[in-house]
């Protein structure tokens, strides 16, 4: 290998070798914290729910007659969606994962004024609620008919049984082993709640809060002239329900309009395109950054192969075969690139240091930065495969040639 | 050891077609000092790049240690110039970034000599030509004779069969001509054949015999000067 001769001879004519080198730590350094950033979105992205979005709509029934009887427009509503061919459950509530709008509570431990020691979404469901959003009951039991109340009917607006979900009460009661069912919490400071149960799962519907993962469904149905209901349909009736859905409430009730229609998973797309746009934006980025590296390898490359024409001319003259002289650039390029990633490599984990502390990012994984190496190494090689394979068929004769 | 035979080269174009070497036929033996002259244009450089095998030829037959180069492959031509030619070139050619230490290692390095030959090999053949005290110097920092006698060191580092200069002198005043020329004497009387291209016919009296080259081919109607010479060798 000719890394001696190489390397003296770059060190003597660097300025274009160092600038290269620069634009691909800078390269590696943004490369690699882009991933960073586009590796935390995605895993933001990819986190389920806990419910099933792919067989789950929504849509709202909004009353305009002041005098209109809520309570059994509701019961009607759920009896003519329950009985419908293909769909699994329905329920009335507030809210669902992801919609970006819904109800939280402040929780505490102990009962009377003080600060909460955690907070929660708040899904109001009756016993149907369980099963129409098809969680995983962990522990526990669902509600039973006789614990969901309407809200008119309960002087104390909160139930005294609640299911949370396992990171709710975890969060809860940190240092408590074993099952949660049983324990017990305030709302607002007076209202106790008991768990009956556990689900695995079931996010908030706001994917940017930091406790996305605590939920509790509350046994409580409001009279209210404003009625969201969430329907799971059987696996692939789900479009052609939506359509009928609203059809049939809409012709049900002339007092009503009927909006909101949308499926589970448009409101999981809606919620995390910015997350979808910013991974885009940084492909592009990187993608963008790469190839400009790439094309000045490229260009630094051939314009090394045209200032050294006759060198190459008196190399092969002197007996260097055709991949000689390809290797002999490549390995210029690999030396150049080597620094550039080292240097990349430590920019990477400075940058990755300020971004962690500065906007909370997770920390780089190990592996992330040996990765963008060998990609750069490899971007090296490629862009300066076609300037070497040049510099290969320059005649030897060019050596007699007089300057 | 050299022996070309009705040797054409003719370099075309679209348009042009341009005959550089017509029918041209030579036997260099073994141990030899031949100059090979004639005006500008002549076809001497064309005949020392195909003696060199940095050019194919056109048609003929061109044979070096009895082996018929026109069947090599470019891999193998690179390892015969490597191995049994050692270049001498008019403006030296010397590859200005590399030291003159690193220089003499260029075609030692195609050879695949390991380190500790390849240092051997240098130091001698850079101590043989007067500059073992500049071997980290630059070609730059080296005067145009002490720069001739650099490429002398590189040529003849690999202990090659027979040098190949092309002008050796054209670069240099007069006192380093003579120089050069002293060693490349030393070196062929050491056993190594040369041919040297030169379109001086005053140096052409070094050679031990001298070739004329007119429009491509071997000429018997030599200058006097040069047939002085002739008949003297």
């Amino acid at each position: 290998m000719e890394f001696g001769p190489i390397w003296r001879a770059m060190m003597r004519n660097k300025g274009g070798y160092l600038l290269i080198a620069l634009q691909i730590a800078v390269t590696m350094a943004v490369m690699v914290n882009a991933f960073a950033i586009m590796q935390e979105r995605s895993i933001k992205m990819s986190r389920p729910s806990g419910i099933d979005d792919a067989n789950t709509f929504s849509l709202v029934s909004v009353g305009f007659k002041p005098d209109m009887d809520a309570k059994t427009l509701v019961q009607e509503d759920l009896d003519l969606l329950r009985g419908l061919p293909g769909v699994v459950n329905a329920v009335e509530t507030n809210s669902f994962p992801l919609r970006q709008g819904g109800w939280s509570e402040g929780l505490h431990r102990e009962p009377g004024v003080g600060k909460s020691v955690s907070s929660s979404a708040i899904y109001f469901v009756d016993e149907h609620g369980l099963d129409t959003f098809a969680l995983n009951l962990v522990d526990g039991q669902n509600f039973t008919p006789d614990q969901v109340s309407w809200d008119s009917d309960s002087p104390d607006f909160w139930p005294a049984t609640v299911i949370v979900t396992q990171a709710l009460a975890e969060d809860l009661f940190p240092d408590h082993e074993g099952s949660y069912v049983g324990k017990t919490f305030w709302f607002n400071d007076e209202n106790p709640a008991n768990i009956v149960g556990v689900v695995e799962r079931m996010q908030a519907p706001w994917p940017t809060w930091t406790g996305v993962e605590r939920s509790m469904l509350v046994p409580l149905r409001r009279e209210s002239e404003f009625a969201r209901y969430v329907i799971r349909t059987e696996p692939g009736y789900r479009d052609e329900l939506m359509v009928q859905v609203e059809e049939l409430l809409s012709g049900s009730n002339k007092d009503r309009i009927i909006r909101g229609l949308g499926s589970a998973e448009e409101a999981r797309k809606l919620s995390y395109l910015g997350d979808a746009a910013m991974i885009k934006i940084l492909s592009f980025i990187v993608v963008l950054l790469t190839a400009i590296t790439g094309l000045g390898i490229v260009g630094l490359a051939s314009f090394s192969v045209a200032r050294r024409t006759r060198q190459i001319g008196i190399r092969r003259a002197l007996g260097a075969t055709k991949p000689a002289i390809i290797r002999y650039f490549m390995l210029e390029n690999f030396l150049v690139s080597s620094v550039g990633v080292v240097a990349g490599g430590v920019l990477a984990i400075g940058l990755n240091i300020v971004m962690v502390q500065a906007f909370a990012l997770t920390p780089l994984a190990w592996y992330v930065i040996p990765v963008a190496m060998i990609v750069l190494w490899v971007v090296g090689q490629a862009a300066v495969a076609g300037p070497a394979r040049r510099a290969s068929a320059i005649s030897p004769a060019i050596a007699t040639r007089s300057i | 050891m050299l022996n070309m035979k009705n040797v054409s080269k003719v370099y075309r174009t679209d348009t042009v077609e341009t005959h550089a070497l017509r029918e041209f036929s030579l036997i260099v033996e073994e141990g030899e000092f031949v100059s090979v002259t004639g005006p500008s244009g002549s076809g001497k450089t064309t005949f020392l790049n195909i003696a060199g095998l940095l050019e194919d030829l056109t048609d003929g037959a061109y044979e070096l240690d009895g082996r018929d180069i026109s069947k090599l492959n470019d891999k193998e031509r690179s390892r015969v110039r490597n191995e049994k030619i050692g270049f001498i070139f008019q403006s030296f050619n010397l590859i200005p970034e590399l030291n003159i230490f690193d220089n003499v290692d260029v075609p030692l390095r195609y050879r695949g000599f390991n380190a500790d030959e390849r240092k051997r090999r240098i130091e001698q053949s850079i101590e043989m030509v007067g500059l073992g005290s500049r071997m980290q110097h630059l070609p730059a920092q080296l005067s145009g004779g002490q720069q001739q006698r650099v490429a002398i060191a590189r040529a003849l580092a690999g202990e090659p069969r027979f040098l190949l200069a092309d002008e050796p002198t054209g670069n240099l005043d007069s006192q380093m001509a003579d120089s050069v020329l002293d060693l490349l004497a030393e070196i062929n009387a050491a056993g190594t054949t040369i041919i040297m291209v030169t379109h001086e016919l005053g140096l052409a009296d070094r050679a031990r015999r001298n070739i004329f080259v007119r429009d491509g081919q071997v000429s018997d109607n030599a200058p006097e000067l040069h047939l002085a010479s002739m008949a003297a060798g």
